[in-house]
């Protein structure tokens, strides 16, 4: 099972969901959270959901970082935009998340210098070349992304570019995670973990959910096959009695992770106290400030910031559908006010929002018709 | 599924493969030339597009060395194993 087209079998996959009643309980309901946003796309694009027997229900985790951007921090990233001699950069998903009085592509259309990105190195990259510029990088993401835009400030400073400055919304899988878990009442039965996340930090990463709050995780890949046998993994382990990291991603992911990833994290980042979630509330220690040894390319040091906590908008659910509460098309504006093309809420803005997604992929499809194979 | 359209949630093609930012975009790319003093490598996919690539994490690498690469910055790397379109 190494290459794409075999992890895209729809014969292995529909073989696979064969197997899933048998691991069953009947009349037991078993609700499965896919912690990543990757994940969700793949379930969504791939009708994974179609696949699964009566009584095993997929739940969208809090793990794409656009959508769980509160829309303060957007307005830092425009506040810095609009100022004179400013250039931010920042990845083509974050261009549209709306803000409280706008989105990033709206401050470009109105004047300021707001360029879309692959990589931090890019960003750096326009720092040289602009030296008479302030170069500004709005840095999100999870583990997978941190390690990017340390070694880039890594560089940064080396090379001494004291044009260039990261604004740093960087966040961690485990405070959300066990925020969700402590939260009474969730009906989590196991956890699909994510892969590319694990490369970083390892599956090991992910053992406080079987010791703390005796669930199942099975680290995944991002192949509907890798999915759906993912999904049969927790099956398993639950029908055992078992509660285990597992890792399905073996092909990727190590149990220690990548040290040296996480070394330039520790020397670039350091924990915040608290960080604002989008429909999760604050969380303490859930995200990465830049550290004092960096702090000269701290973009919060060198400019002045809103820094305002800004309540979402009232008629978006997105907070319901990041914990797991309600499905999108639940949503009261899902489809109607919120679409791809105009989103109130982050979870329609980026492709790997569960609003999104479904909107793409998931509505558009019959129950019953699978797409695999396509 | 390979690659990353970077101007995805831009332009509001929400069918787009996937989102850098949360790395479901992470691409094997397979290592033409490297630059090892500046820790850097070029690289190809399988669609022939190329990009310089951030080794630091992954170590001394070699031409046809696969890497997963994400925002840049290569994540993992399989010595001398073929890079193979969308394998992730």
């Amino acid at each position: 099972m190494k290459f794409a087209h075999e992890f895209r079998d729809g014969d292995l996959g529909r073989a696979l969901a064969a197997e899933l009643p048998s691991l069953l309980e009947p009349g037991r309901t078993y609700k499965l959270m896919e912690v990543c946003g990757g994940h969700t796309h793949t379930i969504y694009r791939y009708a994974i959901e179609a696949l699964l027997p009566d009584g095993v229900e997929l739940v969208h985790g809090p793990g794409c970082p656009v959508c769980v951007l509160p829309m303060g921090r957007v307005d830092d990233g425009i506040a810095i935009a609009r100022r004179p001699g400013v250039i931010l950069t920042c990845f083509g998903d974050m261009m549209r998340v709306p803000g409280s009085k706008g989105s990033l592509q709206e401050a470009r259309s109105l004047g300021a210098d707001v360029r879309m990105v692959y990589s931090p190195l890019d960003a750096l990259r326009i720092a040289r070349e602009n030296p008479d510029r302030e170069v500004v990088f709005f840095a999100l993401g999870f583990e997978t992304t941190a390690p990017s835009t340390a070694l880039t400030l890594m560089r940064a400073r080396r090379e001494r570019v004291r044009n260039f400055s990261c604004l740093c919304n960087h966040v961690l899988i485990e405070p959300p995670l066990r925020a969700l878990l402590d939260a009474p009442g969730l009906q989590i039965d196991g956890f699909i973990g994510p892969g590319h996340v694990a490369t970083v930090i390892g599956a090991r990463a992910f053992g406080f959910v079987p010791r703390d709050y005796a669930r199942p995780v099975v680290v995944s890949g991002f192949e509907p096959l890798d999915v759906m046998q993912s999904i049969q993994m927790l099956l398993v382990q639950l029908a055992d009695g078992r509660r285990e990291v597992e890792n399905q991603y073996r092909r990727v992911v190590s149990w220690e992770g990548n040290p040296r990833a996480q070394a330039a994290m520790d020397e670039v980042f350091s924990p915040r106290e608290q960080f604002e979630w989008r429909g999760l509330g604050s969380i303490a220690h859930s995200a990465l400030r830049i550290s004092d040894a960096y702090a000269e390319h701290d973009a919060e040091n060198r400019f002045a910031l809103p820094g305002a906590q800004l309540a979402d908008p009232r008629e978006c659910q997105c907070g319901e559908v990041l914990r797991g509460e309600i499905k999108p098309w639940e949503c009261r504006v899902f489809g109607t006010a919120c679409t791809p093309e105009r989103a109130i809420g982050a979870c329609m803005v980026s492709p790997e929002g569960a609003c999104a997604a479904y909107y793409s992929y998931g509505r558009h499809q019959p129950v019953g018709e699978a797409g695999l194979s396509r | 599924m390979s690659g990353a359209d970077p101007s995805c949630g831009a332009t509001g093609d929400v069918h787009a493969e996937g989102c850098v930012t949360c790395g479901d975009a992470a691409a094997w790319m397979r290592v033409v030339t490297v630059d090892a003093p500046n820790a850097l490598a070029r690289c190809v996919d399988d669609g022939g597009r190329g990009e310089t690539v951030a080794t630091e994490l992954v170590g001394a690498v070699a031409p046809d060395d696969a890497l997963l690469v994400h925002a840049g910055t290569a994540i993992h790397r399989e010595a001398g194993a073929p890079a193979q379109r969308g394998l992730r």
